[in-house]
């Protein structure tokens, strides 16, 4: 017997993140989802970032890595509350994953919550977490060529924060020729070239994140 | 690896639904698979032979998987011509603006099952 389904694979995913969304709209919570490559500078970014709002905001953060509870730990030295999901080998955070570790934080509390993707730019891509924004993080040692290899990725943010631009004397990078793809690929994403480590360029994705925030309790 | 938590997914769904209609095996599963969907259809074919070989499922011994492409088409916003998105995916060939949208090529689905 043969029986016409007719279901998103992502379905079970897709429900459990509109619990998220609903979680999150309700503390009016702004929830981040950040993906990149290992090491493109994810943490880093959020370590500046707390030290940056962590005056203003309450900040949260959820980590997804493999294995360890490294990130995490960077991340509560700043004094920011943080759980870490360790996917034993899973390659992306999925929406069950978030909602089974959302009772370990008070969302009422916490304004602005960071969830730092594993390190990986295919897979996080296809999975919504029911976040309100989902960025991209690409550095400048990667190459220019990652926007049009990862285009999936790079349509379905809305944003990419370029970082570790003080290597661009030292590494080949053709700024122009990455924005002029991800206009080709996205035209309604942002590009924003910053440095986590001099701090170049980080006033304006401050503003992006506190302009997000804003944008989210006006509404 | 990830193909194998979406087969994981793809089970799951049939599984339950032929639960409900008291099937008790799952001869063939037909998908969907947009060539932007970011799943490998080598790699899920490789997943579901694992899966089958496993033996704890519901597949039969012999299930098949049958995969149809779904090729990715956009559509430009500008001048209204349908095209084969290249890797600037909005870009319009036709009258090179970045006005395209992607009508084609997303889609990740179960569409139908074959059980007993
Ligand atoms: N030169 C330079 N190095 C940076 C910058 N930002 C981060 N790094 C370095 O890049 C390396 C990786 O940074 P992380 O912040 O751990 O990167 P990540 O994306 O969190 O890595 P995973 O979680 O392992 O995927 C570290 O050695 C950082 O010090 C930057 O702006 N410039
Ligand atoms: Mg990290
Ligand atoms: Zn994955």
């Amino acid at each position: 017997m043969k029986i016409n389904l007719d279901a998103e694979v992502l379905s079970d995913n897709n429900a459990a993140a509109e619990f998220n969304r609903n979680l999150f709209k309700e503390n009016k919570t702004l929830v981040i989802n950040l993906m990149s490559s290992p090491g493109a500078g994810k943490t880093t970014l959020l370590e500046k970032t707390i030290a940056a709002l962590g005056k203003d905001y309450t900040i949260g953060v959820i980590e997804g890595d493999l294995a360890t509870e490294k990130d995490a730990e960077r991340i509560r030295a700043l004094g920011a509350k943080a759980v870490q999901i360790n996917t034993h080998g899973g390659c992306h955070l999925d929406a069950r994953m978030i909602a089974k570790v959302l009772p370990e934080l008070d969302l009422g509390e916490i304004d602005i919550l960071f969830i730092e993707n594993v390190g990986n730019l295919v897979c996080p891509s296809g999975y919504d977490l029911g976040q309100n924004h989902k960025v991209a993080i690409l550095s400048v040692p990667e190459g220019n060529d990652k926007i049009p290899k990862y285009p999936v990725m790079f349509r379905r943010t809305e944003l990419v924060v370029l970082n570790k631009i003080d290597l661009l004397p030292y590494v080949e990078f053709d700024l122009e020729m990455a924005a002029e793809d991800l206009k080709g690929i996205n035209p309604e994403s942002r590009l924003i070239p910053l440095s986590a480590r001099t701090g170049e360029g980080m006033d304006e994705w401050l503003k992006w994140v506190k302009d997000a925030y804003q944008n989210l309790q006006e509404q | 690896m990830h193909e194998m938590a979406l087969m994981g997914d793809i089970l799951r769904l049939v599984e339950e639904d032929a639960r409900s209609r008291n099937l008790r095996q799952i001869k063939q599963i037909e998908l969907i698979v947009g060539d932007l969907s970011n799943a490998m259809p080598d790699a899920l074919e490789m997943a579901f032979d694992v899966f089958k070989a496993r033996g704890l499922g519901m597949l039969s011994e012999n299930a098949r998987l049958v995969i149809h492409r779904e090729e990715a088409r956009a559509k430009c916003v500008v001048c209204g011509c349908e095209y084969t998105p290249g890797h600037r995916l909005s870009i319009c060939p036709d009258c090179s603006m970045p006005g395209g949208k992607i009508i084609a090529g997303e889609t990740f689905k179960v569409q139908s099952y074959e059980g007993s």
